[in-house]
């Protein structure tokens, strides 16, 4: 019986110390996705899934896990084994603005950072005949009216209505939130006059832009966006620093093999810019955006603080 | 008319026609399965179809859509288990038709009812689409405040004869709806700490125990060893007697009526639908206390009014952008991977797909016809030939897979069980269940709305009965739940 457990001892180490990287991957990879089927992060981690099996040889086996904002699904997946046999592709807001507002059992730590996919930024749009047309004349006719405007978000504490209020705390600016269950419902809202000021995502408005319903002064983007003429990035209003986007990742549970970690995070740079996944992404108004290991890992600290700051001013 | 011409001769072509009658098959299936559901099975399927023709991937998804709204009422006649939250209306009067021997009939209903509902929307869906997508923008929260209210309103109708146990069911379930993190506030709500339990109840999970493991019980309580034979099922085929469909146009007109306004308001959808066209469907009745023992009207509007949803749903989506529904959004999905931009311009910029798929929503609902009754009596009805001892594990097995598939996690099989439990518990002490979901679609809808129109109005409750539509949705609301009052004092008088 001893020298039984002992021969299955050896055989585990041996089989733990030999190169994992030579054959990895030798099976079925697991892709957690913390949210249901059929959202945004979900068609595109199941897109990019298809192209990842191609390049990597194996097949990707999908598990959806919603709830709680993303954060069911990272505490799930946190307890995975660090072999590169699961991953976990999210968007940014279970890791940072999540665990701003809800107890959660997972830190940034409890993950490997592999590498970044895609971002888009949020914008903010009113209608037509708003008294402002240019991002520094909105943010002035906002400040000049305190809790006059009412704004739909995608949800209270949500990464939307963070980047809005970091912008309006930096220009002591009031608006009244009024949290939707997506961009979606809020566009309703909005053009059905129920609230002042639409704030989401930019593909969501974008077709009441071209029709002339909808203008939009202002990105959370440092830069502009090229498909929204007119919107002003944050730099041009002296708020870079305020920047906030929608992004997506995929990481791993923490202490991955770094050699593994570098294998994948190359793999998918090169599976993000294959050319049918660009045109994918822009569809749904998101550009590629690889930002790999390490300066992933930074990303998401600083991004972290950030909301932390703001949320704790606004006592969420 | 050129338009749905031209998209006619797109669609009628090999692939999406075989797209169409293979996805409305699964569909039924998919449908009749309790746990599976049309959005997961369109959510795999969609990143398949990236690379197909689009209008393949529309058809597959306008059958899935259509056939799994018909096949929840399958086990939700033959054994009184909803395979779909859409298709609780349908146990009311199905199975207690199933139970007197006229399984084949009330089948024949739900999928004539379910066909029709589904032309009727597909037709309200070409003709009158952009202009019933202006409509929905007037509702507002407060707006949406008195739908979920009219809808519970309907909770009077599904009590039974023991009005106070029906609405303890409905605050049970209004009780689970509260569960999870409150959306306004960003608090957690009786979650106990529990991470798992931040999402709240999943209504499908709770529905599967809820409404499938008391019968399966009731089953195995038999101890039935043989099965039925062949020719107990008595499934021949039930013709319609001469007058019967007169008899179903009304409510076929009005379940299908509720079924598209249901449809087009974003965030409403086939389960509200369902109970609405069988609460009004009762009230139109001259006999109302006929419904929930086996009225073949009761069947016909809810199935009529669940399906009626379908197309509708897609109106907002089509024509504004906006899905009103996780399918819906699918839909989007796979539009805008195809070049297209879903808003006021969809309709200009690509009117062989746009007009394509409304055309194939319209011939799934007619496939119904076709595929519906065969599938449903020589594949599903067949099930009943097993003996208790096997189809009493057959089906708890097939739960367990439909509830774990959902989110992934081993959790809400407890939560199923547990769910189940009480259900049988609540059953044997007569209190009716369909409050008890009701409550949990209805109850986090009316109270999002009433605090989004408070923070609208600045904390002005006038707010809620002055803007135009809702003082009609309002009164309309008062008026539901005072008319079978007075209808009854009425009988009540002439009987005197």
């Amino acid at each position: 019986m001893t020298l039984k457990a002992t021969f299955i001892g050896l055989t585990a180490a041996t089989a733990l110390a030999a190169p994992v990287l030579a054959e990895y991957p030798e099976r079925t990879i697991e892709l957690t996705i913390p949210a249901g089927a059929g959202g945004g992060t979900d068609t595109s981690a199941r897109k990019l899934a298809i192209l990842l099996e191609e390049k990597l040889g194996t097949s990707i086996a999908i598990l959806n896990v919603g709830g709680g904002g993303g954060s069911v699904g990272a505490s799930q997946f946190m307890q995975a084994k660090p072999d590169g046999y699961s991953l976990f592709a999210t968007w940014n807001s279970p890791l940072t603005t999540v665990p701003q507002v809800q107890d959660v059992a997972y830190s940034l730590a409890s993950f490997t950072p592999i590498a970044s996919t895609s971002e888009t930024a949020y914008t903010l749009c009113v209608k037509t005949d708003f008294p402002a047309t240019t991002g520094a004349e909105f943010l002035d006719e906002l400040a000049a009216n305190p809790g006059k405007y009412t704004y739909g978000n995608d949800g209270i504490g949500g990464t939307m209505q963070l980047a809005a209020e970091r912008i309006f705390q930096a220009k002591e600016i009031n608006a009244i939130a009024i949290p939707f269950g997506g961009a979606g419902e809020t566009l309703q809202n909005f053009l059905g006059g129920h609230v002042d000021i639409y704030g989401g995502s930019i593909s969501t408005v974008l077709p009441y832009v071209e029709s002339g319903e909808a203008k939009c002064p202002i990105v959370t983007s440092a830069a502009d966006v090229p498909a929204l003429e007119g919107a002003s990035g944050l730099e041009a209003l002296g708020l870079a620093d305020k920047e906030t986007l929608l992004w997506r990742a995929i990481l791993g549970p923490k202490d991955m093999d770094p050699a593994v970690v570098e294998k994948l995070a190359n793999v998918i740079e090169e599976a993000v810019n294959d050319p049918s996944y660009v045109e994918f992404l822009a569809t749904k108004g998101e550009v590629p955006n690889v930002v790999k290991g390490e300066a992933l890992g930074a990303r998401l600290q600083s991004e972290y603080d950030a909301l932390a700051e703001v949320s704790k001013a606004l006592g969420l | 008319m050129e338009f749905y011409t031209n998209a006619l001769s797109h669609v009628l072509t090999f692939g999406p026609l075989t797209a169409m009658i293979g996805a409305t098959l699964l569909g039924v299936f998919i449908g009749a399965l309790p746990g599976l559901n049309p959005v997961m099975a369109i959510a795999l399927l969609l990143p398949l179809t990236y690379s197909m023709d689009p209008l393949v991937a529309l058809a597959m998804v306008a059958g899935i859509y259509n056939g799994s709204m018909y096949g929840g009422a399958i086990p939700a006649i033959l054994l009184r288990i909803p395979g779909t939250p859409a298709s609780i209306a349908t146990t009311f009067d199905g199975f207690p038709m199933a139970d007197r021997g006229e399984a084949a009939k009330a089948l024949k209903i739900a999928c004539w009812s379910s066909a029709i509902g589904g032309i009727a929307s597909a037709i309200a869906l070409m003709t009158m689409g952009p202009m019933l997508a202006r409509v929905t923008l007037f509702f507002g929260p407060a707006e949406y405040f008195w739908i979920a209210i009219f809808g519970m309103a309907s909770v009077a109708v599904m009590v039974g004869s023991d009005p106070v146990k029906g609405m303890m069911a409905a605050v049970l379930g209004l009780l689970i709806g509260t569960m999870g993190i409150d959306n306004l506030s960003g608090q957690a709500r009786f979650t106990f700490g529990q991470t798992w339990l931040l999402g709240g109840l999943d209504l499908i999970v709770v529905l599967v125990g809820l409404y499938a493991l008391p019968p399966v019980l009731q089953l195995a309580e038999k101890c039935d060893l043989k099965g039925l034979s062949a020719a107990q099922l008595k499934l021949a085929d039930a013709p319609f007697e001469e007058g019967e469909i007169r008899g179903l146009i009304p409510t076929w007109l009005r379940a299908s009526g509720i079924g598209i306004g249901v449809g087009i308001l974003p965030g409403a959808g086939g389960n509200i639908a369902a109970f609405l066209s069988y609460n009004a469907a009762k009230n139109a009745s001259d006999d109302p206390s006929s419904f929930g023992k086996g009225n073949p009207q009761g069947v016909a509007a809810a199935e009529c009014g669940n399906n009626a949803d379908n197309a509708a749903s897609m109106i907002p989506a089509l024509a504004l952008g906006i899905p009103g529904n996780v399918v819906a959004a699918l839909v989007l999905s796979a539009l805008t991977i195809h070049g297209l931009q879903p808003g006021p311009q969809l309709f200009h910029q690509n009117p062989t797909l746009v007009g394509g798929f409304m055309m194939e929503m319209l011939i799934t609902s007619v496939l119904i016809f076709a595929l519906g009754g065969a599938v449903a009596t020589r594949v599903f009805a067949q099930f009943q030939r097993l003996p208790g001892v096997l189809l009493v594990p057959t089906i708890l097995i097939l739960m367990c897979v439909g509830v774990y598939v959902i989110n992934g996690r081993p959790v809400d099989l407890w939560v199923m069980l547990i769910a189940g439990f009480a259900g049988y518990f609540l059953e044997k002490v007569n209190f009716p269940l369909a409050p008890v979901i009701l409550g949990m679609i209805l109850g986090p809808m009316a109270e999002q709305s009433v605090r989004r129109a408070l923070l609208i109005s600045r904390g002005d409750p006038t707010d809620l009965v002055t803007r135009p539509i809702s003082a009609v949705l309002a009164v309309v609301t008062v008026l539901v739940i005072i008319w079978p009052l007075v209808k009854m004092m009425r009988r009540r008088r002439r009987a005197n």
